[in-house]
């Protein structure tokens, strides 16, 4: 079974870069003809990876969130399968190689770095904490989306402003559009944190004997939650729009990426696992 | 098939002699009647304001294109126009500009999905005055076709080509939804009523005219359905609209920048469309520096206008293919209908000689024999006529009107004394 699951560590990258590719050359050509074909091999990407999540968590005895290469390899896949679903949802297909490029990168550093890790500490083993790593990463997953979408919102704004009715003006939907799917994947994405937070508030004082609330990791999370709390609110009351919010998207995904970074790479936190 | 073609376009001649020679719609019925009794057997006759053409077989094959010509001029006198504005084609040649035509590869707008409906009106006209004929019916379905096939097939149709239309375009890059847009025309210029159309086309959901004189804008309302507002209270309603046309014939600027930035608190800075395409301008351009105002003006549209005409040109060799495939398509069925009648007399006369001389000398042969006899004589022709055989169904690739074909069948029937040219039949 290790065999089988290598050969797909290696393989995941590669099928994501073909589904990228597939969603490039549609997207440049713009004449349609790949249009399922690209969506067809998104979904083979998935299934593979769900087959590596399951053989891995059945081999190692362990949900792979215990280190930080796990932990990217389920962000990649939480971020195409997001995409997978909002693109069904939606039936806006032209802007999927702006999302799965990230999946990609994901995938390919967790590729590279990650280890056969059979030796866990007992308290990684928890289904509670499962379920807290996973809705956190797909809250994760839903601000990337919401970031991509207000970045390219932020492009087209200034491509029409400034006349350039270049590949961009072409393919992209409209900005209507684009803040919505930013919106509402900011709101799926907060909605999930919050229950991840919820649960690892009442369980990881019991379970961490070190834990504390001056965690950076948790400070960190807590300023990416209240940046998307404020950002919704205000959509909600109608006081903010369009640029701003997008702009709030794009602020709250980087403090998130840069919040986990630190923690577990430099941080001494219980919430750096290795 | 001598399919004659006379062409008067914007290739050949400017605007008031295309206008000279335009023939109404009731014109165009009247010149049929009388071209159909005196030059062509049946035909097409298309007049728009960008091309008049008259397509025919005429009733003596000795016609030329410049009586054709003259019969037009005769018809309907355009003073300057002369031989140099005329286009000449004949037959495969003919057919192929009228295959061009219908896809809009020929058209001053490429790609201009009118003229499809134009040419079909015009082949139902001929149909209405019994001027099409059993060929013309045939290159009609083939002409429809190939109009289809080039909208689908290719990317001849897409995109905005027009000013108006581009700026249709741009409003639905930045709205999703025109149907809970309002919109706001001002001037009752032609091009801003080409937009407002557009515009109702793509269901918008409050139509709202205004202009110096009030009885314009309630002409154009009430052809657009739409609702009319005083000039004067221009300014104090623009917050009202999302898009805002401007196309009036005012030496100056109507909306200023500060009137813009008044609408846009007013309306809580929800995106607003400026299209200025008067000339000069209506609109100051430095409205384009607010935030959340979109403001277009001609040159702006015109970019969007060039890219796409950049592109359907580049489709322009597609739309080739698919012709010269429609009419291989319809020659090799007109060829068929030529040459398949002298095929059947050609080997009508062999059997009919073969069968004579075996039955005269059967007796010469054993009764054994007398069977091989019949099989290997009936070898013997099959192989004389099966080159010839090959050769006459070919497709038919003529350009100068006397055809390969027609010629050959032709020499065989003249050869091999096969007298009655049932091909006439056909035409």
């Amino acid at each position: 079974m290790t065999a089988t699951i290598h050969t797909i560590n290696f393989l995941l990258p590669v099928v994501y870069l073909i589904t990228f590719l597939f969603y490039y050359t549609d997207f440049y050509r713009g004449d349609g003809k790949l249009i399922n074909i690209k969506r067809v091999f998104l979904f083979i990407s998935l299934l593979l990876h769900l087959l590596y999540i399951v053989l891995r968590t059945i081999a190692f005895d362990h949900t792979p969130i215990t280190n930080v290469f796990e932990i990217f390899t389920i962000l990649a896949f939480a971020i195409g399968f997001s995409y997978f679903l909002l693109e069904l949802v939606t039936d806006i297909r032209g802007t999927g190689l702006f999302i799965i490029i990230i999946s990609f990168f994901f995938q390919i550093i967790s590729s590279l770095f990650i280890e056969d890790l059979v030796e866990v500490k007992e308290v990684l083993k928890s289904n509670l904490l499962g379920i807290h790593v996973i809705t956190a990463l797909l809250g994760y997953a839903g601000f990337t989306i919401s970031a991509v979408y207000g970045f390219l919102y932020l492009v087209l704004y200034k491509d029409i402003k400034l006349n350039k009715f270049g590949l961009i003006f072409n393919r992209l939907p409209n900005l209507e559009v684009l803040e919505k799917l930013s919106y509402y994947s900011a709101v799926i994405g907060f909605i999930t944190l919050t229950v991840a937070t919820v649960i690892g508030i009442i369980w990881l004082p019991s379970a961490f004997p070190d834990f504390s609330y001056m965690d950076p990791k948790l400070i960190g999370t807590s300023l990416v939650w209240i940046l998307y709390a404020i950002g919704i609110t205000s959509k909600i009351m109608s006081k903010w729009k369009g640029k701003r919010l997008v702009v709030l998207s794009i602020i709250g995904f980087v403090v998130a990426i840069l919040s986990t970074m630190l923690t577990n790479f430099l941080a001494k936190s219980f919430h750096s696992f290795y | 098939m001598k399919l004659l073609a006379i062409s008067i376009n914007h290739k050949t001649a400017p605007v008031e002699l295309r206008e000279a020679v335009f023939l109404s719609g009731e014109e165009t019925k009247l010149f049929i009647e009388s071209v159909h009794k005196n030059v062509l057997k049946e035909g097409l006759v298309l007049s728009t304001c960008n091309r008049t053409e008259v397509f025919g077989i005429p009733v003596n094959p000795e016609t030329q294109h410049s009586q054709l010509q003259d019969y037009l001029l005769k018809f309907k006198p355009s003073g300057n126009l002369k031989d140099d504005h005329f286009q000449k084609f004949i037959s495969r040649d003919a057919v192929k500009h009228l295959f061009s035509v219908i896809t809009g590869i020929d058209s001053q707008l490429i790609g201009d999905n009118q003229i499809f409906k134009q040419v079909k009106d015009s082949f139902l006209v001929a149909e209405e005055m019994q001027f099409g004929g059993y060929l013309m019916r045939r290159i009609f379905d083939h002409a429809i076709r190939i109009g289809k096939r080039a909208i689908s097939e290719t990317k001849i149709s897409d995109g905005a080509v027009t000013v108006s239309y581009a700026a249709v375009q741009l409003t639905e890059k930045i709205f999703s939804n025109l149907n809970k847009k309002s919109a706001l025309v001002i001037g009752t210029g032609e091009t801003g009523e080409i937009a407002a159309k557009h515009l109702n086309d793509r269901n918008i959901g409050s139509l709202t005219v205004t202009n110096r004189t009030r009885e314009k804008a309630e002409a154009l309302a009430e052809k657009l359905n739409a609702k009319v507002i005083p000039f004067t209270d221009l300014k104090n309603s623009l917050h009202n609209y999302d898009i805002i046309i401007s196309a009036t014939s005012s030496p100056d600027i109507i909306i200023r920048k500060d009137d813009v930035v008044n609408a846009m608190k007013q309306r809580d800075y929800n995106s607003m469309i400026f299209v200025d395409i008067a000339v000069p301008r209506d609109i100051d351009p430095e409205t384009k520096k607010i935030e959340y105002v979109f403001y277009h003006d001609l040159d702006s549209l015109n970019i969007i206008v060039e890219q796409n005409l950049a592109k359907r040109k580049a489709e322009i060799p597609k739309v080739e293919k698919l012709i010269e495939e429609e009419l291989n398509g319809f020659f090799e069925w007109y060829n068929s209908l030529q040459a398949a009648p002298a095929i059947k007399d050609l080997r009508d006369l062999f059997e009919e000689i073969r069968a004579d001389e075996v039955d005269k000398n059967k007796n010469k042969f054993s009764a054994d024999d007398r069977e091989k006899l019949d099989i290997v004589t009936k070898r013997i022709i099959n192989k004389i006529l099966h080159h010839p055989t090959v050769e006459l169904r070919k497709p038919e690739e003529d350009i100068a009107g006397s055809s390969d074909a027609v010629a050959k069948i032709g020499i065989i029937r003249d050869l091999f004394g096969l007298n009655k040219n049932k091909a006439d039949n056909t035409e």
